[in-house]
């Protein structure tokens, strides 16, 4: 009697034991499936898409026609950036309403009544808000592909850079999901996913040029020039006219005090960065040699790297003074400042430790996630009901 | 009501409870939503969990149904205690919640379709498994239409569907009723009958007591929290012996009473006494009417539920 019962619906699968909380294929896919299908855009959503498109291909065959020969890294950069900020902008916006919004509309404990576990709600919800920056990324297609080609970046920098680009936003859309699993309310999480965003993006800046009086030392530093005084009529005519034998004059010497910041100490606050973060996966351009190397001129991202490797190296001691006597024409200087030049350009790129930032604030931030889509709840989120 | 008592007398029997609480305590901080709640639905029977706003129905179920952690006590859902075997417990449940939602953008096939593959169901089990189950609950010419533009009752019983595609052992209604209009209330009447008859249980909670008269095998009253045992369900019991006549003339029906020795109470517009069961309420009958009495009405005293719940109102206040 039981078996032909069982045997009539074959269709559920036996009674599951304890209380699973890990993800599977399936359940991820699902999750995903839905929340997708549910936001799919509207009739005017798409002509608005539309429209989106088409403008960014004109824009391209414009930018395509209008730029002079040569190669450039600029339109590249800009397309990127676009990437990155709109991604960081909109995946966590959406993601920030996943779950609080999902249990004020009554959707979400249904869903924790399937075989659907915390991991599949979580992961699901997480990759679908994702893709959202993907499709911003694939709708810059046209854009990036004439941009790539003027860049002067092989294809797997490219893709190295798009890989660290929705890292990022993978990371600020877990945490954005967070935020919508800890606080009752839309309003909240959206503001506190943007914040958490813009902490890392500015807030390390900010933190960094703060720290900059902690470590700078006050270092003297000895300029030497020709006493004009003490020059004879003659000599000074020829030091007018640029002619006179340093040797044979009289120098004086003035020291002054100035501040070196050790930077080096705090170049990590820099690379905590994600914008930064993917600065320092874009390639290496050598200011001196780009040419020869085949390379754009050094654009944003190579810039920003210098600048970042420059931080990292620090300040080596005093700077040069000025020496009149000794080296008229500033050569030593002139020449310090191209070798520095070259040293922070050429400076290791270094994203591994905002990679890892990344990373930790991932991994936690969907741990966090699955312990609060787990039921039966022990705790509600204050001022909720469950549903 | 005669329904009723056929169906308590047969089905309380023997079956040992599919659901079953005991001493089951939870409170929010400092709201004490659930303070001691007991009750057992047996398999094929309908309960009905009663009570005003706020007494800690709702948290009760969601406690039931394994989607809330009860601070003490047992709770037992087809042999699987929530606490260890949730996962389990879910799934032998289907849960109508007394919040409505439903995925705006989607039809109701296809939301029912996604909820029948969150059950493991194949993609085709659970498209045929939708569609049939929009046909229970008279959905079906909705099946493709986006769930926004559905009116509160059709969501209703959307989310009514929604609970129905795991084929569960034990279907909980929070406020099933709220929204249906009268016809839709007598589909959800028959539903959780036919349910019933398939030797599954129900539990179902509303404020529309007079509906769930027809509906319910058995009754949990809960205030404050508690769960009243013994005491009302010795109240409804008597509230359901009660009989209320109306007659061209009262007076004759008085001296009968009297010359009986029968109490009697009286109402407005009639008397109302007490009959031990149906054969004794139709001797009455006859004999009131072969002596006389012009009765133009004889029945059921209103709902006995409906009784019992402002008798128990009144002893609390």
């Amino acid at each position: 009697m039981t078996t032909t019962a069982e045997r009539a619906t074959p269709t559920t699968s036996a009674a599951p034991r304890g209380n699973p909380w890990w993800p599977s294929w399936r359940g991820v896919g699902l999750v995903t499936r839905i929340e997708l299908t549910r936001r799919r855009p509207t009739t005017k959503g798409y002509i608005f898409y539309g429209i989106l498109v088409a403008a960014i291909l004109g824009l391209g065959i414009l930018v395509a026609a209008l730029a002079p020969p040569g190669k450039t890294s600029t339109p590249m950069e800009l397309v990127l950036i676009l990437v990155l900020g709109a991604g960081l902008l909109i995946a966590p916006s959406l993601s920030s309403t996943s779950i609080n919004g999902d249990s004020s509309e009554g959707v979400l404990a249904p869903m924790q009544m399937t075989r659907l576990t915390a991991g599949d709600l979580a992961l699901g919800k997480l990759l679908a808000s994702w893709l959202f920056a993907v499709a911003v990324l694939i709708t810059t297609t046209p854009l990036l592909v004439y941009a790539f080609s003027r860049s002067g970046w092989h294809w797997y920098e490219l893709i190295a850079v798009l890989g660290a680009i929705l890292f990022a936003v993978l990371t600020f859309t877990a945490i954005g999901l967070a935020w919508s699993a800890l606080a009752a309310r839309a309003v909240a999480s959206v503001s506190l996913a943007h914040l958490t965003t813009g902490f890392l993006v500015l807030g390390t800046l900010v933190i960094y040029a703060f720290a900059m009086p902690l470590v700078s030392e006050n270092v003297t530093v000895t300029d030497r020039y020709v006493d004009y005084g003490t020059l004879t009529p003659d000599e000074q005519e020829a030091y007018e006219a640029g002619e006179l034998d340093y040797s044979t004059v009289q120098c004086t010497e003035q020291t002054y005090e100035t501040s070196v910041v050790h930077t080096d100490t705090i170049a990590w606050l820099l690379l905590l960065n994600p914008v930064v973060v993917i600065g320092e996966a874009a390639p290496v351009v050598n200011p001196n040699t780009y040419e020869e190397d085949d390379r754009a001129a050094p654009g944003a991202f190579a810039l920003m790297h210098q600048a970042v490797g420059g931080a990292q190296l620090g300040s080596q001691g005093a700077p040069l003074g000025y020496d009149e006597c000794g080296d008229p024409n500033s050569q030593a200087w002139s020449d310090q400042w191209d070798q520095q030049q070259e040293e922070q350009a050429l400076f290791p790129r270094n994203p591994w430790l905002g990679l890892a930032l990344q990373a930790v604030l991932l991994v936690g931030a969907m741990g966090i996630v699955i312990r609060r889509l787990r039921v039966p709840y022990k705790k509600l989120r204050a001022g909720t009901r469950v549903a | 009501m005669e329904k009723l008592d056929e169906k308590s007398g047969a089905t309380l029997v023997a079956l040992p409870p599919v659901m079953s609480a005991h001493g089951v305590r939870r409170s929010f901080g400092a709201v004490h939503a659930v303070v001691d709640a007991n009750l057992e639905v047996a398999p094929g029977t309908v309960t009905a969990l009663i009570g005003p706003n706020g007494c800690g129905k709702t948290t009760l179920m969601l406690m039931l149904a394994g989607l809330l952690l009860p601070d003490d006590g047992e709770i037992s859902v087809g042999g699987a205690d929530p606490r260890k075997d949730s996962a389990a417990v879910r799934n032998a449940i289907g849960w109508m919640p007394d919040q409505l939602g439903a995925w705006d953008n989607l039809t109701c096939l296809q939301t029912l379709t996604l909820v029948g593959r969150a059950y493991r169901l194949p993609k085709a089990v659970a498209r045929e498994r939708g569609a049939e189950v929009l046909g229970t609950v008279h959905l079906s010419e909705f099946a493709d239409r986006p769930a926004r533009v559905l009116s509160r009752g059709q969501k209703q019983r959307l989310s009514l569907a929604r609970a129905l595609m795991n084929d569960p052992q034990v279907l909980m209604l929070d406020e099933p009723a709220n929204g249906l209009d009268p016809r839709s209330r007598v589909e959800l009447r028959q539903l959780v009958r036919g349910f019933a008859a398939q030797g599954r249980a129900v539990l179902v909670s509303s404020h529309v007591l007079s509906e769930l008269d027809e509906m319910v095998d058995e009754a949990v009253f809960m205030s404050k929290g508690k769960t009243l045992g013994a005491d009302t369900d010795a109240m409804v019991a008597d509230a359901r012996t009660r009989y209320r006549i109306e007659s061209l003339d009262d007076s004759v029906l008085r001296d009968a009473f009297a010359h009986w020795d029968m109490p009697f109470e009286e109402v407005d517009g009639g008397l109302v006494i007490r009959a031990q069961n149906k054969e004794h309420a139709a001797s009455i009958l006859e004999a009131l009417v072969k002596g006389g009495a012009k009765v133009h009405r004889f029945g059921p005293f209103g709902s006995a539920l409906e009784q019992t719940y402002m008798a128990m109102n009144e002893e609390r206040r």
